[in-house]
């Protein structure tokens, strides 16, 4: 895993997390604008897990595989399914769907990189 | 006792009088269940496939864990139809009996099952939320429930005809 991509990730997932919460606040459902905020995370994940494949094909992968790859899987999944759940909601509460999805996303990158570095 | 949205029941609804478990607020509920359900499924699938012999009561006891976020998330996402609302409660039921008898005896004996649980230590690994969720899927259940279920307004749930009409 790539140290600039984590950063980027963790960003990203923020601001679109801070654009849910705002949204909330405003008591507006999630527009569509956002899930391209969540597509552009999403394109951010499929990198740095390519770029993961890469280093693990090559040698320098994580140190348990099947739990990189695990929580890999679920990083993965999360932004799609809960974007598709939020959008079928038209109140606020599919802006909190939105924020929950974008910091769990942001959580499981972070223990991404505690697991590819062994922490 | 009257909430808003009372006007709208029995008008036709697939249930009538017992709101959907998985809108509005509801929507957050099922996320965050899901979320739960996905770590507790990988975690458990995880330890099953590399170390179940080292503590297969622990493992056992996460597996049961993370098959019953796996059906409350289902149920409370389709919690429209009668039958996944029972479903519900039965599943966030368990969750709530279960993140206290293990979370309890974690507690009097760290280590009473061998290696940590989903539910050990009231489900401190994951920020407390497995002890939270089941009283909050509890609350939102009976919130939605339908008016059969307290008191004599309105007819049978299971029915619903005669409102129809109303």
């Amino acid at each position: 895993m790539l140290l600039p991509l984590l950063i980027l990730l963790i960003a990203l997932c923020v601001a679109l997390g801070g654009w849910a919460a705002w949204f909330v606040v405003k008591d507006r459902a999630v527009i569509l604008n956002q899930l391209w905020g969540g597509a552009v995370v999403e394109g951010v994940l499929i990198a740095q897990a390519i770029t993961a494949a890469i280093r693990g094909a090559t040698g320098g992968g994580p140190s348990d595989p099947l739990l990189f790859w695990g929580y890999m899987a679920t990083a993965l999944v999360i932004l799609p399914v809960a974007a598709a759940w939020a959008f079928a909601e038209r109140t606020k509460w599919s802006s909190v769907v939105l924020l929950v999805a974008a910091l769990t996303v942001a959580f499981l990158d972070f223990r991404l990189w505690q697991i590819w570095t062994g922490a | 006792m009257s909430r808003p949205g009372d006007a709208q029941r029995g008008s036709g609804r697939a249930v009538a009088g017992a709101r959907s478990t998985g809108a509005g607020f509801g929507r957050v509920l099922v996320t965050v269940y899901g979320v739960l359900a996905f770590a507790a499924l990988g975690r458990s699938s995880y330890e099953l496939a590399t170390k179940f012999t080292e503590a297969p009561v622990a493992y056992s006891l996460s597996a049961l864990a993370a098959l019953v976020y796996v059906v409350a998330t289902v149920a409370l996402a389709l919690g429209a139809a009668p039958v996944w609302r029972r479903v519900a409660w039965a599943a966030v039921g368990v969750e709530a009996v279960g993140v206290l008898a293990v979370g309890s005896a974690s507690l009097v004996s760290r280590d009473v099952f061998g290696e940590s649980t989903v539910w050990s230590l009231y489900g401190q690994g994951y920020g407390y939320v497995p002890l939270v969720l089941p009283f909050v899927g509890l609350w939102w259940l009976w919130r939605t429930r339908g008016p059969a279920a307290h008191g004599p307004r309105g007819s049978d749930p299971a029915d619903g005809s005669e409102e129809t009409t109303a």
